[in-house]
């Protein structure tokens, strides 16, 4: 599966370049939005039929419950912890770091906010560390699946209700859609303010 | 994405699971094959975003160490509190 997910994504890396660097034979927008939207509200579609025809699974998740709810905000705690001790490991603004970690993957948010509230270099660094992230979460997951339940949502951040949502539940069974998604929902849903929040103290 | 987007996946989520719920009678349905062919269109289109962001790319030789320290370090605590809150709580 991994196999072929990498290569998706390099066959996808390649045309996207070459159609805005070199030949434009489509507008970008189709494929970053439009074809990209269209086949997650039918993945998502298609995920939820499984999860609801799936009685084991409903059984664990009614035995989990709302305690589920402490993945989203443990992976905020841990990530913006992460970026203090990044600041201060590279010598660097400690909250530009943490800014920066509070994108929990979601880049083409991060970049931008990060950028307009701590400047340019920050905003670069918010862009290229939560691309990492998924970009990582995304590669490594027939590693992280192994690791434990929730660490490929842990690795995943806000992207797990979305980009790497598909993948997750494909590699950790239909049981994981909820984790993911509701984890990530949560994150994303918080990104935008702990970015906020967080770029103030400086 | 914070918009009305995010609104149609919940929306199209809670859907997929009520319709799976009311076919629970009926022979398991195999979607294997056909959620796989999304996910590679799925993925194709993220890498698309990916090689289209001139931004991003000319940002990556520059900032990509301090990128790389930072967002690892935040995975790296991630997965550490996500575990220890998962036995804190009992998380199965």
């Amino acid at each position: 599966m991994i196999k072929y997910i990498l290569l998706a994504l390099l066959l996808g890396s390649v045309a996207g370049y070459l159609n805005s660097n070199w030949a434009t034979v489509i507008d970008g927008k189709w494929v970053s939005n439009y074809a990209f939207n269209a086949s997650l509200l039918l993945l998502l579609f298609v995920m939820g039929v499984q999860l609801g025809m799936d009685r084991e699974a409903a059984a664990k998740m009614r035995r989990t419950g709302l305690r589920i709810l402490v993945v989203p905000f443990a992976v905020a705690s841990g990530s913006i912890f992460g970026g203090l001790l990044a600041g201060f490991v590279l010598g660097k603004s400690v909250v530009g770091a943490m800014a920066v970690s509070a994108g929990y993957g979601w880049y083409t948010l991060a970049g931008p906010l990060v950028g307009q509230l701590l400047g340019g270099q920050w905003g670069a660094i918010g862009f290229v560390a939560n691309f990492l992230r998924e970009l990582l979460t995304v590669i490594t997951l027939p590693l992280t699946r192994k690791a434990g339940k929730n660490v490929p949502v842990a690795f995943g951040g806000a992207t797990t209700m979305d980009t790497t949502l598909p993948v997750i539940v494909r590699y950790c069974g239909p049981e994981a859609l909820i984790t993911a998604f509701s984890s990530g929902f949560v994150l994303s849903v918080l990104a935008p303010f702990s970015i906020m929040a967080l770029a103030t103290l400086g | 994405m914070l918009d009305l987007t995010m609104l149609y996946f919940v929306m199209v989520l809670i859907a997929g699971i009520a319709s799976g719920y009311a076919l629970r009678r009926r022979k398991k349905l195999d979607f294997s094959k056909v959620a796989f062919g999304i996910i590679m269109v799925l993925i194709f289109s993220l890498g698309f975003s990916m090689g289209s962001n001139g931004e991003l790319l000319s940002s990556l030789p520059r900032v990509g160490l301090e990128a790389f320290v930072i967002m690892l370090l935040a995975v790296a605590f991630s997965v550490v509190l996500v575990k220890a809150a998962g036995k804190l709580v009992k998380l199965g």
